[in-house]
């Protein structure tokens, strides 16, 4: 009985010895020789793994950070200028700060603007409507209201409003990872930058993607765009350019003196960010300020 | 005579063919039509006329615009007022000629506009492929793609059977069935007009057993002719009997492999009002401008069932309103038939060559009900007349799983919706796994093109090497 147990244990730990000897030589024949720069890229990720950058994931991205020759064409917009340091300070590169960006939806197609011409039963999916029709309403350009953008966050930024039906994107909680916008199929979201400095969080973008002529646009929603140029008259900085009857803003030009808000007739521009207006009606004062700073700058 | 029919899948809807006792009437001209670019699969045809042009009936409007598209012809006399984007059904642009209809009616030079039937066939195959090319006619069955491509088989394959497709499967749809009482022998004229084309192949009219009147009458024309090797064959009903694939089983016991056309396997199947606007075309040289809708529904009084000869172009709501307007109870209208059809978003979208109904169906027997999880219990499976498993389908397009949705056939799918039919959990398999077979078709195209671009590049380098 004794003598039992006593073989057991010394063939036991003869054969695991041997096995850790053969495991000890294959891992050390068949070493795979990794940059241990990867690992320490990977700590300081964000983690999310959202695909933001265009790689698979976190890893996959530091990986292809660690063996380009510089970062130009790698950023990670989740972690923004701050993580993008910390990588550079690692590899030893120059890193070019980025403006921070924010996801932007540009319609503002609510119940009361674009009334509901007819009704949708099939799968709520926005994927699924796009490819059956143009939509409830007689808009074919604006948001289906389906909600793909708000299951492809992962960040949780974007809900939809109960009352407009239009998703809201929580600039607070948005990484301008892009996802939205890929999954959207009326590529209504866009990414913007989030402020025309990083200190000035101001900004002015034309929240209609309506290609159709003024009236067809102005008849499906009284918010549309209807591409009568008046913003481009007015803006002073050639920010505004106007393509198949729809305005848009270059954010890089775009000083945000908010001329084209208070010239729209349809009121598709959206000003963001600016000091609660003062006076009700006819706002003109805070134009005033803001160009200063503009000139400022 | 013994029934046939396709050997898997397939369900049994009731047939309510409500419109099949309603003779075919001829619909009046609006003040305006609109001619769609894009009435025929492939390319969007070019216009060939400006704004302010008079144009007779029949006069070419349009040009294809690549190979696999079709010239399109003015369907009244009138001058052209505009030539811009407007909402077809689905609401999406695509663009239109609209022609003012004049009141005087002028055909355009060399059209047979009288009634007598032409039985001679024609000798010449490529002048009538040029005929039939030239006078726009594509596949009436539902895909319209241009006949003329379909009928000129790639060097090489041979086609052994010409079918033709009178099984009119889908529900409530009776212009099939009309046409086929009413231009009977038309359509066996046609039909060997297709054959002579073909090389003499035989030719098989498969009709479902639930037009005994069809079946009759088409038989009585084929004997009455007397062309060589037509027969009219009763196939059983059971949707989607009308697929090609599935005819082409039923026909000739021959499966058509995944990716693969019918006239890989000897076949060519056309429909009944191909094989009308075939002979119109090359008998009496008029192009297809005409076509025959069914306007039906569960609401729609008996009274006002119709089926109207109308000219391509006209709203569909000019014809709803002749035909007395919507019906109280209706609660969505379906171009095409009930299962395959596409809901009309817009009624004052322009009828298309492919356009075959307008139905009006009532809350009950349109409303879909809450879905639920899927119990496995794979009625959809059997259901499926391609042999896919829906379930598969859905859970991996669920997944986003590209390679195993393509490994699964989902690009095979043929949007039938015998899996939305059949499924007990009100899943809405359809609407998700056609977006599937586009993934699954995405990537098979851009394999396709990377290997092309990847072959080229390596006879470019070996060229250079010479």
């Amino acid at each position: 009985m004794t003598n039992t147990i006593l073989w057991t244990i010394v063939i036991l730990t003869v054969l695991g010895l041997l096995l850790s000897l053969i495991l000890f030589w294959v891992a050390k024949k068949f070493k795979v020789e990794e940059d241990p720069r990867i690992d320490e890229v990977e700590k300081v990720m964000p983690g999310a793994n959202c695909g933001g950058c265009g790689f698979a994931g976190c890893r996959a991205f530091a990986d292809a950070a660690v063996h380009a020759p510089n970062l130009d064409n790698n950023y990670c917009p989740v972690g923004g200028n701050e993580v993008m340091k910390k990588v550079a300070d690692i590899l030893g590169y120059q890193v070019t700060e980025k403006a921070p960006m924010v996801a932007v939806v540009r319609c503002n197609g609510s119940c009361q603007n674009r009334p509901v011409v007819n009704e949708y039963d099939g799968d709520m999916s926005c994927r699924v409507k796009a490819a059956l029709y143009s939509g409830d309403t007689g808009c074919a350009f604006g948001c289906l209201g389906c909600g793909d953008c708000v299951n492809a966050c992962q960040f949780g930024a974007i809900s939809m409003n109960p009352e407009t039906g239009l998703p809201v994107v929580d600039e607070t909680k948005c990484t301008a990872c892009g996802a939205c916008a890929k999954a959207c199929p009326k590529h209504v979201i866009e990414i913007r930058n989030a402020g025309t400095t990083p200190r000035n969080t101001r900004r002015v973008y034309v929240s209609c993607v309506n290609k159709d002529k003024g009236g067809v646009a102005r008849k499906a929603c009284t918010a549309a765009c209807i591409g009568c140029g008046k913003c481009a008259k007015v803006c002073k900085f050639d920010a505004i350019t106007i393509q198949d009857n729809l305005c848009y803003i270059d954010y890089a030009k775009c000083k945000a003196c908010g001329q084209c808000v208070f010239e729209c007739p349809t009121g598709a521009i959206h000003a963001v960010n600016f000091e609660p207006k003062k006076v009700e009606p006819k706002p003109v004062q805070p134009v005033e300020p803001v160009k200063k700073e503009a000139a400022n700058e | 005579m013994n029934k046939l029919t396709f050997s898997i899948g397939g369900v049994h809807p009731n047939d309510n063919k409500r419109a099949r006792e309603c003779a075919i009437e001829v619909l009046p001209l609006p003040k305006t039509v609109y001619v769609s670019m894009a009435q025929h699969l492939g390319a969007p045809a070019k216009p060939i006329v400006a704004v302010g042009d008079f144009i007779k009936t029949g006069q070419v409007i349009a040009e294809p615009g690549g190979f696999i598209s079709a010239f399109v012809h003015s369907p009244a006399t009138g001058t052209v007022k505009s030539i811009a984007p407007r909402k077809d059904l689905a609401g999406n642009n695509v663009m239109h000629i609209e022609i003012t209809v004049s009141e005087e009616e002028i055909w355009a030079d060399g059209i047979d506009l009288s009634d007598t039937l032409v039985t001679e066939i024609p000798e010449d195959k490529a002048a009538t492929l040029d005929k039939i090319k030239a006078c726009g006619v594509v596949g009436l069955g539902g895909a319209t793609f241009p006949t003329h491509v379909k009928l000129n088989p790639a060097p090489g394959s041979k086609a052994e059977c010409l079918i033709l497709n009178g099984a009119e499967c889908e529900p409530y749809l009776t212009s099939d069935y009309r046409i086929m009482l009413e231009r009977t022998k038309e359509i066996v004229v046609g039909a060997a007009i297709m054959q002579k084309v073909l090389g003499g192949c035989r030719c098989v009219i498969g009709i479902e057993e639930n037009k005994p009147e069809a079946i009759e009458a088409m038989s009585k024309a084929v004997s009455e002719l007397g062309y060589k090797d037509i027969k009219v064959q009763v196939l059983k009903k059971r949707y989607p009997q009308g697929g090609e694939k599935q005819l082409i089983d039923a026909v000739m016991k021959r499966q058509v492999k995944s990716g693969a056309l019918p006239i890989s396997v000897g076949a060519v199947v056309q429909n009944v009002a191909t094989a009308l606007a075939v002979y119109e075309a090359v008998q009496k040289n008029k192009p297809l401008i005409t076509n025959t809708l069914t306007i039906t529904g569960d609401c729609m009084p008996d009274n006002r069932q119709h089926n109207y000869l109308f000219r391509i172009g006209v709203p569909l709501s000019f014809i709803v309103d002749y035909a007395g307007g919507i019906p109280e109870q209706a609660a969505k209208m379906i171009s095409g038939g009930p299962m395959m059809g596409r809901a009309i978003a817009n009624l004052d979208a322009a009828t298309v060559k492919g356009s075959s109904s307008v139905l009006f169906l009532s809350e009950g027997a349109t409303r879909r009900k809450a879905e639920s999880s899927c119990i496995r219990c794979g009625r959809c499976a059997d259901a499926c007349p391609m042999g896919l498993e829906p379930f598969l389908l859905h859970r991996l397009y669920k997944a986003g799983d590209v390679a195993e949705l393509e490994k699964a056939s989902a690009q095979d799918c043929i949007e039938c919706g015998c899996c939305l039919y059949s499924c007990p959990a009100n899943i809405p398999l359809l609407d998700r796994i056609r977006q599937a077979k586009g993934m699954a078709l995405g990537a098979i195209k851009a394999r396709a093109a990377a290997a092309k671009a990847a072959a080229e590049a390596a006879k470019a380098a070996a060229e250079a090497k010479k």
